[in-house]
């Protein structure tokens, strides 16, 4: 057909309408005209033109119906008509829209943050291509562990020798001291190799990237810095190009301003090339560098990660000292963000689609209670004509106005959520990662909320077209047994979202749980009245390890003098936050190559750690100021360290060899209990080595511990005070109370269980409700039956109990699908709990009553009303 | 007599009708009813408000297009014409047709059974 036809139509409708009138009444008229010539009265002619003519009203709405979209504007009658009848029944509306608004918010809310993470392309030209290469270290070794950083010779062999990536790019996170501009302060900086910016097609906004001879050992004094960093410290100004900045006492000139947003890798302030020296170049063995590459057009991942294979193969082969039991695996950059918080992201999505799905059912039960008051009309509609299809779309158009009206509250409502998600796990994504509302989230709203109102609508209008229409029409109210069936549907409905709601309330009280347990886990240490602070040390003004050694020696005395000090201590990396792992030579092991000797965490302290993080010391000695760079080296061993090691012999005065050390094996001196060094839900004992910082030959950064009386938090400024003291230029990074650590370690936990414990909270106020609405329905249906029993004698007593019978037999048998429900769906989160099991019958027994007494209370108004059934107005009521 | 000689027409039998009518003149709704029953012997006693649904739909696909004109009475009226392509599906309907109308007829010949 013609466009034009189709437009017709719209633009002309009216004047085809009245031609035809007009056409007709012609005809008519020329008709009587003939009949009068050939002798019959006007009247006659009249009445007989009308009889030839047929039905005069059917014949203009059937010549009209050739120029209708008989779809649309069915549909827009449909929309117009819901639209009435919904503002009609405003309780019924407001009830409905605000029910669907909360579940579909909910699920707008966790979908912005898979959007944010998995589908918003990162801000990178052509992000597909992007990859990072990790090694995948050898299990014996690094048990566990899939992903490892890589070394500097192993990076180039790979850049020098892959033929399926454009640019491959080194990354290294560095720290500086920025100083001459104010308060000294840590700057988050990455030392990349010269193509970073090019091989993520990033171009500074100011200026340049770096060139290939900034890369080079000796050079490199040079800077781009952050769009952000460029407010803050130039204002934005556009002569930066050129300045200076004192990073760790040597100068950096300016030559590039990064785009605004761009903090890659994670929350970057500023970049410097790298410029290894030979010596930097030939390390294989220490792994420390985080490679990105951009693949090449015509190459795909499995075409990448057969080519790593194969180099790594060959490089294995090659140094097998430092490379044997050494891969390499290729993940998708915009990938990377998603594993980590992936799991729980996917619990979390099955939270709110219960929620919403218990909405739906909320919703589909209202319409189904309001369609059963309007059956007579339904009934009147078939008895003129209307189609199956017709009722069905009624309904449905009514249903999908309630949820597209919830989906734009839900946007409003996931507005806020969104901010406070982005508020709570904001500071730990990087700046390319924003949760928010954009197109993708939109266009999820739209089409969860238009198949919301589809799937509530679609009961409701089935059991409506099944209506006997013979008997709707006699029965004025709609009293008939024809109820019962609707009564059924609506009674699986409630069981229905019984159930959802217990399998939501096990998963958020399993996720309860595991934070208590969490929380009162023995980390091996006492996390109470300890201050640790994380100090910024220059690397120029404390080149060698004497002097840097006596800058915290120094701070350390400072400290220790500060009034409400019992001790402080140093260490390079608190318990739970992970830190080096070494490789090690254990005396009674077999001689073997570094790459085939075990890892195990190794931490720096100095004398009285133990005593600040009370640590017991289970057999010898505790670290003095004795074992001094002049004393022989030794070393403190974890409790399963030794049982490792040397299970049947005394560890004390056994030798253990650290690898990345020069000199002597070190002497075991003592064995103290474990700690959990990798974060509180790493159940397995780690077995660590602790190793005096006065006997370390390498510059480390280490951090302040301090032990006090007092709240620890009072303690901050005269400690900052006490530091600023021995060196003025040194900034405080960061000063944060050993329970923050711990709280810290389990915050994605605690996200985790406030969000699934709001959702299933949620999902516990929508079904109460639904209860709630089913028995005050019943007993408004089953008023003239109660009225009958009041008459018969029954006692109130019994009409209570007849009311919360029939609610409890309902949540029952929600409980018991939902049980069962939860025992195969909690496995799923078996990942995201700590210290039970994911059947925990506790919280199974636990939450079914929990959920058993709401539906009691939810059972309680109606069955009270029904207890005040008049059996008089009750029988006069028909 | 009338009564029983009725027939329903099959689905298309009017549209086709009224295109052979005005391929040989364009004419007015009334008239063209009056012709139709006229031609037919009055074997085909169509409702004459059936035509104006017909004609909507012949309007609509452009089979057909009209005009307001005088009648030979002096009426206001709307004077259907038939487009090219009117001809064209005329044609085509009409030789489907005789195809069809042969079929029937030899099913229907007496004789050979």
């Amino acid at each position: 057909m013609k466009i034009t036809n189709w437009l017709k139509p719209l633009s002309s409708r009216r004047r085809l309408y009245n031609d035809l009138s007009n056409e007709i009444q012609a005809h008519l008229e020329e008709k009587i005209e003939e009949l009068v010539a050939s002798g019959m009265s006007r009247k006659e002619a009249a009445a007989a033109a009308r009889r030839e003519f047929g039905n005069l009203t059917l014949t203009e709405e059937d010549s009209r119906a050739v120029w209708r979209w008989p779809g649309v504007e069915d549909m827009i009658e449909d929309i117009r008509y819901g639209l009435r009848v919904l503002r009609k029944s405003p309780g019924f509306t407001a009830v409905a829209v605000l029910t669907l608004a909360l579940g579909i918010g909910a699920n707008t809310a966790i979908f912005s943050v898979v959007n944010a993470l998995l589908f918003r392309p990162l801000p990178f030209r052509d992000p597909a291509r992007l990859v990072v290469v990790w090694h995948t270290p050898p299990q014996k070794s690094f048990p566990g562990v899939s992903k490892f950083v890589v070394s500097p010779a192993n990076y180039l062999d790979w850049r020098n020798q892959n033929h399926v990536f454009e640019q491959m790019s080194a990354v290294a996170f560095r720290n500086f001291n920025l100083t001459g501009m104010g308060q000294p302060e840590s700057v988050e900086g990455r030392g990349v190799s010269a193509d970073f910016f090019s091989t993520l097609g990033v171009q500074p906004v100011l200026g340049r990237g770096f060139l290939e001879e900034e890369d080079q050992p000796g050079r490199g004094k040079v800077a781009v810095i952050s769009h952000e960093f460029w407010q803050t410290h130039f204002a934005g100004s556009k002569d930066v190009l050129g300045k200076q900045i004192k990073l760790d006492d040597k100068s950096y000139e300016v030559v590039g301003v990064a785009p605004a947003k761009f903090d890659f890798p994670f929350q970057a302030k500023l970049w410097v090339p790298m410029a290894w020296t030979e010596k930097d170049r030939a390390v294989r063995g220490n792994h420390g560098y985080i490679v990105i590459a951009r693949l090449k057009p015509e190459t795909d991942m499995k075409k990448a990660q057969s080519e790593m294979d194969t180099i790594s193969a060959r490089l294995a082969q090659q140094y097998p000292a430092d490379d044997a039991g050494w891969g390499a695996v290729v993940l998708r950059l915009n990938q990377q963000m998603f594993h980590e918080v992936g799991p729980a992201l996917f619990v979390l999505f099955g939270a709110v689609g219960f929620v919403l799905l218990i909405a739906c059912t909320n919703v589909a039960n209202l319409t189904l209670a309001k369609a059963l008051g309007r059956r007579k009309e339904i009934a009147v509609r078939t008895a003129l004509g209307a189609g199956r299809g017709r009722i069905l779309s009624l309904v449905l158009t009514e249903t999908i106005l309630i949820s597209v009206a919830g989906g734009a509250m839900a946007l409003l409502l996931a507005h806020f959520v969104i901010q406070a998600i982005a508020e709570f796990i904001g500071p730990q994504l990087p700046f390319t990662v924003q949760i928010g509302l954009d197109g993708w989230v939109l266009g999820f709203t739209l089409a969860i909320s238009i198949l919301t109102g589809l799937i509530a609508g679609l009961a409701p209008s089935w059991h409506l077209t099944k209506t006997n229409l013979n008997e709707s029409l006699k029965q004025g109210l709609g009293k008939t047994d024809a109820d019962s069936s609707g009564g059924r549907a609506r009674s699986v409905f409630v069981a229905a979202e019984v159930a959802l709601s217990l399998v939501l309330l096990v998963g958020a009280g399993l996720m309860i749980r595991t934070l208590y347990l969490l929380r009162n886990a023995d980390s091996g240490m006492d996390a109470r009245n300890v201050l640790t602070v994380t100090l910024g040390i220059s690397k120029e003004k404390y080149a060698t390890v004497t002097q840097q050694n006596g800058f915290f020696n120094h701070v350390l005395e400072q400290v220790r003098a500060l009034p409400g000090v019992e001790f402080a201590t140093a260490v390079d990396n608190l318990p739970l936050q992970g830190g080096s792992i070494q490789p090690v030579a254990v005396e009674g092991q077999p001689v073997v190559a570094m790459a085939d000797q075990p890892e195990v965490p190794v931490r720096l302290i100095t004398p009285g750690y133990l005593r600040v993080m009370r640590i017991p010391l289970k057999q010898g000695r505790d670290f003095t100021e004795a074992d001094n760079a002049n004393a022989s080296p030794v070393i403190l061993v974890s409790e399963s360290f030794a049982k490792r090691f040397w299970p049947n012999e005394n560890p004390i005065g056994k030798h253990v060899k650290l690898t990345f050390l020069p000199g002597d094996a070190s002497e075991v001196v003592g064995v103290v209990g474990d700690v959990r060094l990798n974060g509180l839900s790493v159940t397995e004992p780690v077995q660590a080595v602790y190793h005096a910082m006065a006997q370390n030959p390498q510059t480390t950064f280490m951090r302040l511990a301090l032990r006090t009386g007092l709240p620890p938090t009072s303690l901050i400024s005269a400690v900052t005070e006490a530091i600023h003291r021995v060196d003025a230029d040194e900034p405080v990074v960061g000063v944060r109370t050993m329970e923050a650590v711990v709280d810290l370690s389990i915050a994605q936990n605690r996200l985790n269980m406030i969000l699934l414990s709001a959702f299933a909270g949620l999902a516990l106020l929508l079904a109460s409700i639904g209860i709630y609405g089913m028995q005050s329905y019943a007993v408004r249906q089953r008023t003239r039956e109660v009225g009958i029993r009041v008459a018969m004698g029954a006692q109130p007593a019994e009409v209570f109990r007849l009311i919360i019978a029939q609610g409890l037999r309902l949540a029952t048998t929600g409980i018991v699908i939902g049980l069962a429900a939860s025992f195969g769906l909690t496995r799923l989160m078996a990942s995201q709990l700590y210290g039970l099991s994911a059947t925990d019958p506790w919280t199974f027994i636990g939450v079914s009553l929990v959920l058993l007494m709401v539906a009691l209370a939810a059972c309680f108004i109606p069955a009270r009303r029904a207890t005040r059934i008049d059996p008089v107005v009750a029988l006069r009521y028909e | 007599m009338k009564k029983s000689e009725q027939r329903d027409l099959f689905p298309g039998a009017l549209e086709m009708m009224i295109l052979r009518t005005l391929k040989r003149q364009p004419l007015h709704g009334y008239a063209l009813v009056q012709h139709i029953k006229r031609t037919s012997n009055d074997l085909l006693q169509i409702e004459e408000g059936s035509l104006y649904p017909a004609l909507q739909r012949l309007l609509k696909d452009d089979l057909v297009k009209a005009e307001w004109g005088i009648s030979s009475t002096n009426r206001r009226v709307r004077i259907y014409k038939l487009t090219a392509a009117g001809s064209k599906h005329l044609e085509r309907e009409v030789s489907s047709f005789e195809r069809m109308l042969d079929g029937i007829t030899r099913v229907l010949a007496p004789g050979e059974l």
